[in-house]
């Protein structure tokens, strides 16, 4: 088990250069990020929303994909390791397809079969302003264990 | 049976044994594998409340919910979490700078960025304290959701659940995070690492503290954009 | 992640070993660092392994207790009443208390019997020394792995003694049974405390096998190549991998519990009357369904957990007693392989009939089917390592034999229960409890019992009594084929899994004389196992000592080890590896030991 500690840092990539460029990424994605996110309030539910919010989820993982990649130094890892990481990832596929399909079934579930639960859901409340001090809060806690 | 030893010699050199096959010592990758095991974690919690969202009528509008900005008052929405984010992301580049300094051996930079990294990581959790503290006044807590739903409908009280029970998980990642470093500052402020000859532990911390942003960019974008 | 200190400090130390004193060692030891707070990895195993075996006496012994119940339902006992009070008033088990039995049973068998007792023990004892290391990768991180654990055994212990009783909604805990303190008594403190255990055990379980992983990528000695690793050591590798990506999100769902629990949130609940407050609960918008996907995500893996390391030492011991390579090595990693992918993919067969989506079920259904073609391959190729070998029936042996024709019997009830269609009818029926427990708990505690036989005389340098181990081997097999074997017959006439009496049902009556049959064979092969007992702990240190060094004449590294190793496992150089861990019947010799170099003229297979 001899570690070698000046060799084992020689293998890392990168430097000062590399840091700025990828912080302006980052910055830049998140400017757009923030400016779609602008776009869309207000909006109601369409297509055109949808797709926006589909585009800022791409490039929510474009971020993850430079934190990981530059910031946490795995592009320059040995491809073997990076592959260790990055294929046990592809299990969150089917993670969030099924969940989030069952998720979605158990909506249209409730909505068929249970038509109270519907009704309640149409019901509108009036809007109350966010003003300070209105409402303290009051956790439930009629269940409480003990 | 082509399954022999003399068949298997052929592996590159990395997996014959005797060294590392990904030229790291075990603890960073026992640090990204832990991080991996986190990632589940996380994940876990942030397709719970997904699930939950896809299985509910109706949904707060976040950009209703999160508005207000200390000192300016309310009707700002998305500013103050564009601060936080933005905070995170560059107590990260502070920690890369740490980490770099410390292939180059050079503890002044080490200490510098480390404290660049620990103030970064306060003020996050600062402006953190500040919103829960904000939004309880508005009267959100666990169990407890003022926000009607975008189309006006009641909201279930699974809004405010989920967003004080996952921001609070990573709060505490966040936390851990500040005192990891901290004990790294002290420990190369005591000279450990220099006498240790490297510091590989720096960039442990790093991956640690890495993660905690990363894991900030899929809670920001799931909670207050999309 | 301090633990850089740990190793080059302890390499530093291990290599310097005296040639003569075999086992003694070098730094000062004193009894609490060598058998409290162990560092060493042989160590801890054994103190997992004899954890593992109190948790499994007690866990035992409730499912004697509540087989009174079920095969007895209209006797009394009045020395039921002196040991448990007032939860067998009158010499008869209470509906609580059999519940509280049931989910004790089950929680303590699946979690800290057959993972931390099983995978525990021989991830310890196997990994390093079948892989020619020192020691584990972080031998601090190891001791902290095993007192997590302890004290997860502790608070599930403790459960059993508070005033309300320990969790008694099933191992699954599903709520709103689990959520609702006023649901029942096991609801209350003990499930808050079933909660604590699980949670603690969840963070031994990943720095065990965060341990495992890194020892087995980057401690291997010099030539031990992945594809050289004896099968052992592949299996309990991907174990850890199982077990680190799958317990966070099991432990994600209980920490949404703990907030159902206690700080008034809806993750779980939606549209709750309760009767026993006669309150409607405020509760609205969660899923339970949610829950049980989560725990299933863990729960499914987690089969696998406690199965892939059985089959990994089955692997190796069937190997080594039939003097045969294992056949089809690398079709046997990659069966372990497909079996770790497919068992994240598979989970929401547990949820057939709880509102899941049905046609998301028909995937489920397909994916879980996919499972028999990885499994089949494993037993095809166990079956044709015996074929023709020259076998020597040890009791490990026996055993290993034994988990075969278990894994076959349950795996084919398996394929009933995968069908969703099937499910409408098997699912929570005693054919259900049949296929787990042969397939995964008797099958699983086979492959411990092979890996305890066949490695005690490494563990203590002396032999198990083989009468003994006879005897254990065909009483536990013969009972746990006639304990579960007729439950298939119940579950398919309709029989309920859960019910606390089924005397009173005209439906199952029929079946009262076979429960009490289960019954009786249930509590003679408890005795049984308490035969082991006694040869296992009079073995340690009155059985027959060990005299050679390779008493198996087994190929693989464990074996070119001082009989009692010391810290630090080779007293020299650790040995450099030339070949694969199979070479038996080669070339006219009987084994060739992994350290010896590839011959000039030696023939390829």
């Amino acid at each position: 088990m001899e570690h070698n500690a000046a060799q084992m840092a020689e293998n890392h990539g990168g430097g000062t250069k590399e840091v700025i460029r990828v912080t302006i990424i980052l910055s830049v994605i998140t400017l757009i990020e923030l400016a779609l996110g602008y776009a869309i309030i207000g909006m109601p539910p369409s297509t055109l929303v949808t797709a926006v919010k589909g585009s800022i989820l791409i490039l929510m993982m474009a971020k993850a994909f430079y934190i990981v990649a530059y910031f946490m130094h795995l592009k320059h890892e040995l491809k073997n390791m990076i592959m260790t990481i990055v294929v046990p990832l592809a299990l969150f596929i089917w993670f969030i397809t099924a969940f989030l399909w069952d998720g979605n079934s158990y909506k249209n579930l409730r909505n068929t079969y249970d038509r109270h639960h519907a009704e309640q859901n149409s019901i509108k409340v009036e809007k109350k302003e966010h003003s300070s001090g209105e409402k303290h809060a009051q956790p439930s806690s009629d269940h409480k264990g003990h | 049976m082509a399954t022999t030893a003399t068949a298997m010699s052929t592996d590159t050199k990395w997996w014959n044994g005797g060294k590392s096959p990904f030229n790291v010592e075990y603890g960073k990758l026992m640090m990204w594998y832990f991080l991996m095991s986190d990632a589940f974690t996380f994940g876990a919690f942030l397709i719970a409340y997904g699930t939950v969202r896809f299985s509910t009528n109706g949904w707060p509008d976040p950009n209703e919910v999160f508005q207000s900005f200390p000192g300016l008052g309310s009707g700002y929405p998305l500013l103050f979490v564009s601060l936080m984010t933005f905070i995170l992301i560059i107590s990260s580049v502070t920690m890369v700078l740490a980490v770099q300094a410390g292939h180059h051996m050079d503890k002044k930079g080490v200490v510098k960025y480390l404290i660049w990294t620990i103030i970064g990581g306060a003020a996050f959790l600062g402006c953190q304290a500040w919103e829960w503290a904000h939004l309880h006044h508005e009267g959100a807590w666990w169990g407890s959701n003022p926000f009607p739903n975008m189309d006006g409908s009641k909201a279930t009280t699974n809004f405010t659940n989920f967003f004080f029970t996952i921001t609070g998980f990573h709060g505490f990642h966040v936390f851990s995070g500040v005192i990891i470093n901290i004990i790294m500052l002290i420990m190369t402020l005591n000279n450990v690492f220099e006498k240790r000859g490297h510091y590989l532990m720096i960039e442990k911390a790093g991956l640690y503290w890495h993660f905690v942003d990363l894991v900030w960019v899929f809670v920001f974008t799931m909670f207050y954009l999309v | 992640m301090a633990n850089e200190a740990v190793l080059h400090a302890h390499s530093g130390v291990e290599t310097h070993h005296d040639h003569d004193h075999g086992h003694e060692h070098h730094h000062h030891e004193t009894f609490i660092t060598k058998y409290i707070f162990s560092q060493d990895h042989k160590m801890i195993a054994k103190q997992f392994l004899i954890t593992g075996m109190v948790w499994a006496v007690i866990g035992g012994l409730m499912s004697v207790l509540f087989r009174f119940q079920l095969g007895y339902p209209d006797a009394t006992y009045p020395w039921l009443e002196d040991i448990l009070g007032k939860w067998a008033k009158g010499g008869r088990i209470s509906a609580e208390a059999y519940y509280a039995l049931v989910t004790t049973h089950g929680t303590v068998l699946v979690f800290f019997v057959l993972t931390a007792g099983l995978s525990g023990t021989f991830a310890n004892f196997l990994i390093p020394l079948q892989v020619g290391a020192r020691d584990m990768a972080s031998p601090f991180m190891n001791m902290l792995s095993y007192w997590f654990f302890f004290t997860a055994s502790i608070v599930m212990l403790s459960s059993i003694f508070v005033e309300t009783g320990p969790f008694s909604g099933g191992w699954t805990a599903y709520p709103p049974l689990s959520a609702l303190g006023d649901a029942s008594p096991g609801s209350k403190i003990g499930m808050d405390l079933w909660l604590v255990s699980m949670a603690l055990f969840v963070v031994s379980s990943l720095l065990g096998g965060l341990n495992y992983i890194a020892t087995i990528l980057n401690m291997r000695t010099k030539g031990m190549s992945m594809t050289r690793m004896p099968l052992t050591i592949w299996a309990l590798f991907f174990t850890a991998v199982l077990g680190v990506l799958s317990f966070p999100v099991l432990f994600s769902g209980f920490i949404l519990l703990i907030f159902d629990r206690h700080f008034g949130t809806s993750f779980y609940l939606s549209d709750i009357f309760l009767a026993s407050t006669n309150t409607a609960l405020p509760n609205e918008g969660g899923s339970a369904i949610l829950y049980q996907h989560l725990f299933w995500f863990l729960g499914h893996p987690e089969v696998y957990i406690i199965l892939l390391p059985a089959m990994g030492m089955v692997s190796e011991i069937l190997s080594v007693n039939s003097r045969k390579p294992i056949f089809g090595y690398i079709a046997m990693v990659g069966s372990l392989f497909a079996i770790a992918i497919l068992a994240f993919l598979v989970w929401a067969h547990h949820m057939f009939v709880t509102g899941l989506n049905p046609f998301l079920g028909s995937i489920f259904v397909l994916l879980t089917l996919l499972i028999a073609v990885p499994s089949a391959i494993k037993v095809f190729n166990w079956l044709t390592t015996i074929w023709r070998g020259n076998i020597r029936f040890t009791p490990g042996m026996l055993f290993a034999i034994g988990f075969v024709s278990l894994f076959i019997s349950g795996g084919l009830t398996g394929i009933w229960l995968g069908n969703s269609a099937l499910d409408i009818h098997l699912h929570d029926t005693y054919f259900v409890i049949a296929h787990f427990h042969i397939v995964m708990g008797v099958a699983s505690m086979f492959g411990m019992f092979a890996g305890v036989y066949h490695w005690y005389p490494k563990m203590y340098g002396r032999y198990l009594n083989n009468t003994l181990g006879y005897i254990h081997f065909w009483v536990t097999l013969a009972g746990a084929y006639l304990i579960f074997w007729p439950m298939h017959y119940e579950g398919l006439a309709g029989m309920p899994r859960r019910y606390y009496d089924y005397s009173i049902w005209e439906s199952f009556k029929q079946f009262g004389e076979l429960n009490k049959f289960i019954s009786t064979v249930a509590m003679i092969v408890f005795a049984a196992q308490i035969l082991f007992l006694i040869n296992f702990f009079y073995s340690i240190w009155k059985g027959r000592k060990v005299k050679e060094q390779n008493p198996y004449n087994a190929s693989t590294l464990e074996w070119t080890t001082p009989i009692n190793p010391g810290h630090g496992n080779w007293p020299g150089e650790i040995p450099e590896v030339h070949r694969w861990a199979y070479d038996y019947g080669k070339d006219g010799r009987e084994f060739i030991s992994q350290t010896e170099p590839v011959g000039a003229d030696e023939s390829k297979h």
